[in-house]
């Protein structure tokens, strides 16, 4: 696939999505919950790419930002040719059939008081000319690729079960034929026999309409199962973007080590001969992150540059990306996975 | 639903029967005779014999079991006889007032009339007010208009009606004469010209009132907005690329409403119970200013009538309620 | 002499008459407004003032009073008197001679019969009638003829104006009143709400305590009367918002009993567009000063008793000094504005019997000072409070919670410093205060307290029985349960002859002089009452309306039939 090195469909730079802090009686914005702090990466059409993290590390509200759901603090979102993060509500709007998104939460994320379809024939509506027989049809097309039977076409979202209203969710995500879907943890809220069907769903589709996912997630063996890539996100940042195999294999990031040792180890001799390791302390507060290196706090290998200077996302070795002071940046030539945006990025962060 | 409906019906009567020997345990339990009022220049034995005319004189449970076969035969009977010329009452005696010495259910009927007019009006102004900034409120969050929008539910819940009616008399009726300070219930809206009159009478306790319910309903609205705001359902629906309009008055809107309905239901009965401090000051005399003469007074029969009426009322509209949220919010369905 | 008056009120009348109207119904409609809202139109079934004044326009008592107490024919001829033969010698008949002529509203005549019904109406056992008393003694009541009805008494009845006068005794019409006797009286909704009269008014429409709507007598006895074609009360809301709609919006022409704050009462007038007008009747908010010691000190059952006379209240030197302290003037101000009148007597009124008691009008601190210093009371310990024999003038006075009282406790206390008085105040519940609860320490009666302030008034024009109460038996006491309205246990001996000679007295020119004494004798001579403030009925008139003439011995609106519009 490297070889191939197909245009990004989505091109992400310096993301920042900060929350501010009002306090005070006169809610003076006294500082910012930095949930994103200058986040780059890029996704190839009919790629996925993988986004770990623990909670509250900020991943979800990539996921958000990217289609715009945030109004994002900075940076650039190419989706598809378009800065999403400069267009007009309008154009935006017109825009979204391209990028959809598939929530967590399958209940939470239906309008209880719609039915399933006129749940999934709603942006038909509002994005296409289709007739109502059009639309119907549609919609029965959609609920057959999804696995719904069409029986249920009538019903509200509270008498499904959490897989079959997953199976919605992504049948309203597929109802305008988007090329990019964000997955927001698709498999959190279900049952453990019910993740692997939806990610296999998941997976035919991408295959079938040639879809291109971020899939953000804690599982990181489900990760592993989907992801092409794997980013690992800590506090706000990105310290690790790697293909899948070389992250799962041999993490370079002292975090991305810690994480991945937490992961079920399916075969048995390697598992005997792993450890585990164990991290100190608590998340940091994205309103007051450390000063140097995000992760200093707890890195069990942190020395003194780590304390003062934010060591940046550079390529440390080919198609591998890490941001951390162990490791020193390579020299890379193109065709590495980033693009020339990336590569860019990349010498920016070199010379600073 | 319906069998829901019907049992909950059924449950209302042993419940209501038991409120109202509470409220009339309460009523007579409470300090104070009917002879209160009357100066102290009559005498002892005049008082005695005009409470024995009363038939205050009687034990309570006599009382009250007349009560009863007066509010479940007589009264009910009473109306029939009036619908279809029948005699099903023949000469019992009706619910009396103790104040007036006419029946309960004629002040009553005098009185229901202005009440609706006036309080129903102030709820349904309220509610046409409260609803658009309730809404716009929440969709502009920390806004300045949700701040004004915010100061004035505040000054609407905790500055009171006197206040405020008085504040009104003054300005519009004192310094500006647009408005009567009291309201005429003899008026008759006959056509254009007495339709103003009355448009005029109304104005100013429909404004005192309004304000105070928009101030609640406002707040709920609001609330209940934030509250479906924040839902994925409606990131959800704006993924889809639906305009602003039809996610706050589709999505959000439909969702939000479906407890503010069931407050607006709830709160109904209060317009029957009337608006009692408005009401007076007004002079709109409807059912909360006879509430609060018959209080005064020690009017058993009409307290314990009224205060029965708002009961049954208070238990139709909470059935009405949960029906209404049963018919509005689909996942929730009575056996 | 009653005839010559009651001539010369019809002469004064008829003088009038043609400068001020010239016809029934050409005025429009009068507009009254009572912030209680009246309930029945009957005042046989109810006492309520506000039912009283309204139904006072559409029937009539045979007689009633005017605005100076004086009693006036209405539907009849003349007063009884003994001159005329109305009265027997004996004291115990009364014979009315109703005027001819006469017709209810509905066109039929009144007769003697309607009078007789009347009263079988009120004494029925069974009828709950809140007038009762006014036919107290009465042994029967019969139609001599047509026009003339003759009361008998059980006792001779020294005053034999009760039953029948008054706008609390009204004439009932017998044929619509029939069916209403005895236990069916509370039932007769439609008679009750809209009785049949004689007055220059009739109910037109009747909506309980909301609006009575009434409109000109077509029968009235007078062609030229009412002015107004119409009229309307309505009922509810406030003292302020009813003064409002008359002196501020001029939405009104009268409102009764709109006692409101001084400074609201000023700022109302000055709107220019009615006045307050008062009916100073006989009630004053006086001082009781108690005669006995109601020290903590004494065995329960000896405290404020007779056995141990009080240290120094006894001393009438501190009592005229305590009074002579208080400024009158500007408790009226502060507490009443136009509704009171500084006053030093306990009868203020009728006129009749008012004594020319005006000396306590004008505070005199100094005077006060010197009258204490001069009789032995002086400070001479530095404390700022007088002693003399060891006993310090230290004063408890209580009162009911009410914020004029309040304020009116805190300026005495005051004025009660500066002559070297010290006082502690105290303030109870009325309903405990006047409550007569034997076993509550806190009840005016028992009177723990060595003064204590509240208002008083009698019944009527004739203080005869209201200055009873300071005779010495009336004094309460451990003995009769502190029954009794003698709080100061006051007793003078020559009081007590005095009362004895009023009531065997039946001229009125030496009841009056008689009466003005026994005033004077626990007023100005004694001190044991300390008269404050003569407290009147506040009401508001348009200036829109002219003819009102208020009256405090009868309804406000005994000469509704006169009242016109100031064109």
């Amino acid at each position: 696939m490297r070889d191939t090195s197909p245009p990004a469909l989505v091109q992400v730079d310096g993301l920042k999505m900060y929350f501010p802090i009002h306090s005070g009686v006169l809610r003076r914005h006294t500082g910012d919950v930095k949930a994103v702090d200058d986040v780059s990466f890029s996704i190839n059409a009919g790629e996925t790419l993988g986004l770990v993290g623990e909670s509250g590390c900020g991943k979800s509200t990539v996921g958000r930002a990217l289609l715009r759901l945030y109004e994002p603090t900075a940076g650039r979102v190419i989706i598809d040719g378009e800065d999403i993060a400069q267009l007009s509500s309008e154009a935006l709007r017109k825009k979204r059939p391209t990028m959809q998104m598939v929530f967590q939460d399958p209940q939470a994320s239906l309008n209880p008081r719609m039915s399933l379809s006129s749940i999934i024939g709603e942006p038909l509506v509002e994005h296409t000319p289709m007739t109502a027989a059009e639309r119907q049809g549609r919609i029965y097309e959609l609920m057959d690729q999804v696995g719904l039977n069409r029986r249920f076409a009538n019903r509200f979202p509270h008498e499904f079960s959490g897989g079959q209203r997953q199976r919605i969710g992504i049948a309203r995500a597929l109802a305008l034929n988007p090329k990019f879907i964000v997955c927001d943890e698709p498999i959190a809220a279900l049952d453990v026999s019910i993740q692997a069907q939806v990610v296999n769903l998941l997976e035919d589709l991408q295959e079938k309409f040639g879809l291109t996912y971020l899939f953000i997630s804690h599982d990181l063996s489900m990760v592993r199962h989907i992801a092409d890539r794997v980013a690992v996100m800590y506090l706000g940042r990105i310290v690790e973007l790697s293909p899948r195999d070389d992250l799962y294999a041999r993490p370079l990031h002292p975090y991305a080590e810690a994480l991945l040792s937490a992961v079920n180890e399916p075969d048995p001799d390697r598992a005997k001969t792993r450890k585990r390791i164990l991290l100190k302390g608590d998340l940091p507060s994205p309103a007051n992150p450390p000063k140097g290196c995000n992760f200093c706090t707890r890195c069990p290998k942190v020395f003194a540059r780590c304390l003062t200077e934010k060591p940046d996302l550079v390529h440390v070795e080919y198609g591998r990306q890490v941001a951390c002071h162990l490791f020193d940046p390579i020299n890379t030539a193109s065709g590495s996975t980033g693009g020339s945006e990336d590569q860019e990025h990349l010498q920016h962060g070199v010379t600073q | 639903m319906l069998t829901f409906t019907l049992r909950r019906l059924l449950l209302a009567i042993p419940t209501l029967l038991f409120i109202s020997l509470i409220i009339f345990l309460l009523v007579d339990l409470a300090p104070g005779s009917p002879m209160s009022e009357i100066p102290l220049t009559v005498p002892p034995e005049v008082r005695q014999k005009m409470i024995e005319a009363l038939g205050a004189d009687q034990p309570v449970f006599v009382r009250y079991i007349l009560w009863l076969r007066q509010f479940f035969w007589v009264e009910p009977a009473t109306l029939m006889d009036g619908w279809f010329g029948s005699h099903l009452a023949g000469d019992e005696q009706r619910i009396l007032s103790w104040q007036s010495r006419s029946p309960v259910f004629t002040v009553i009927g005098q009185r229901i009339p202005q009440t609706l007019t006036v309080i129903g009006t102030a709820y349904l102004v309220g509610i046409m007010i409260a609803m658009p900034i309730g809404i716009y409120s929440a969709y502009r969050q920390y806004s300045a208009f949700d701040q004004l929008g915010t100061l004035v539910a505040m000054i609407g819940f905790s500055v009171p009606t006197f206040f405020t009616g008085t504040l009104f008399i003054i300005i519009f009726a004192v310094w500006l004469g647009w408005f009567p300070t009291k309201y005429d219930t003899t008026l008759e809206v006959t056509d254009w010209a007495s339709f103003i009159l009355q448009l005029k009478q109304m104005a100013m306790p429909v404004m005192v009132l309004g304000l105070a319910n928009a101030a609640a309903i406002s707040r709920y609205m609001r609330s209940s907005m934030l509250e479906n705001m924040g839902q994925d359902y409606v990131r959800t629906a704006r993924a889809k690329g639906m305009t602003e309009r039809v996610v706050v008055l589709k999505h959000v809107l439909r969702n939000s409403l479906i407890p503010v309905v069931t407050v607006i239901a709830l709160g109904i009965p209060s317009i029957f119970g009337g608006a009692i401090i408005t009401e007076n000051l007004f002079g709109v005399n409807g059912i909360g200013a006879a509430l609060i003469g018959a209080i005064h007074a020690n009017d058993l029969p009409m307290v314990q009538t009224l205060a029965f009426i708002f009961a049954v009322l208070i238990v139709l509209f909470n059935l009405i309620a949960d029906v209404l949220y049963g018919l509005l919010d689909p996942r929730i369905r009575y056996e | 002499m009653k005839l010559k008056s009651a001539l010369l009120g019809a002469a004064c009348a008829f003088a009038m008459a043609p400068a001020a109207f010239a016809e029934r119904g050409t005025d429009g409609e009068v507009k009254l407004t009572f912030p209680q809202a009246v309930s029945i139109m009957n005042p046989y079934l109810s006492s309520g003032t506000k039912d009283i004044y309204a139904s006072s326009m559409v029937i009539e008592p045979l007689a009633g009073y005017d605005d100076a107490g004086t009693l006036i024919p209405k539907l009849v001829s003349e007063i009884p008197s003994f001159e005329n033969g109305g009265i027997s010698e004996d004291l115990t008949t009364i014979t009315w001679k109703l005027l001819p002529g006469l017709m209810w509203a509905d066109g039929s005549a009144l007769t003697a019969a309607d009078v007789v019904f009347t009263g079988q109406y009120c004494m029925d056992p069974a009828g709950g009638c809140a007038q009762l008393s006014k036919f107290d003694g009465i042994a029967s009541i019969e139609a001599v003829d047509d026009l003339s009805v003759k009361i008998t008494f059980t006792a001779p009845k020294p005053n034999p104006f009760n039953a029948f006068v008054g706008s609390t005794s009204p004439i009932l019409q017998k044929a619509q009143f029939e069916a209403c006797l005895g236990a069916a009286a509370p039932t007769c909704t439609d008679q009750n709400s809209m009785p049949i009269g004689t007055g220059p008014f009739k109910v037109t429409a009747f909506t309980v305590n909301d609006t009575v709507s009434m409109e000109a007598n077509a029968n009235y006895r007078d062609p030229a009367k009412p002015a107004f074609a119409s009229a309307v009360i309505k009922g509810g809301g406030d003292a302020e918002g009813s003064a409002r709609a008359v002196m501020e919006t001029g939405e009104f022409d009268y409102a009764w009993n709109t006692q409101i704050p001084p400074d609201s009462q000023a700022a109302m007038a000055a709107a220019g567009k009615g006045q307050f007008v008062v009916a100073f009747g006989t009630l004053v908010e006086r001082l009781e000063m108690n005669m006995t010691d109601p020290s903590a000190d004494l065995p329960e059952g000896e405290r404020s008793t007779a056995k141990h006379p009080h240290p120094f209240l006894t001393d009438i030197n501190v009592r005229t000094a305590l009074s002579m302290a208080i400024d009158r003037q500007i408790l009226t101000e502060v507490g009443y504005g136009a509704g009171g009148a500084p006053t030093c007597n306990v009868v203020p009124a009728p006129a009749m019997y008012a004594s020319d008691n005006t000396a306590c009008l004008t505070q005199d601190i100094e005077g006060a000072k010197a009258l204490l210093e001069s009789s032995g009371w002086v400070d001479s310990d530095g404390d700022g409070i007088r002693e003399k024999d060891g006993k310090k003038l230290s004063i408890l006075y209580q009162s009911t919670v009410n914020p004029i009282r309040q304020d009116f406790q805190a300026l005495i206390k005051d004025w009660w410093s500066e002559i070297g008085v010290e006082t502690e105040l105290k303030a109870i519940d009325p309903s405990v205060f006047f409550g007569g609860d034997a076993g509550s320490p806190d009840t005016f009666q028992k009177f723990y307290a060595d003064v204590e302030m509240y208002a008083n008034n009698f019944d009527g024009t004739d203080p005869e029985a209201y200055l009873t109460q300071y005779k010495c038996d009336k004094a309460p006491s451990p003995e009769n349960q502190w029954q009794g309205e003698n709080m100061n246990r006051f007793c003078d001996p020559a009081y007590d002859a005095m009362v004895s000679e009023l009531s065997g007295t039946r001229d009125a020119a030496k009841r009056a002089e008689l009466a003005k004494k026994l005033n004077d004798m626990v007023t100005k001579d004694s001190r044991i009452v300390v008269p404050l403030v003569h407290r009147g009925t506040l009401s508001a008139h348009s200036n829109a309306l002219g003819g009102v003439k208020i009256n405090a011995w009868d309804t406000e609106l005994w000469n509704v039939a006169d009242w016109f519009r100031v064109k």
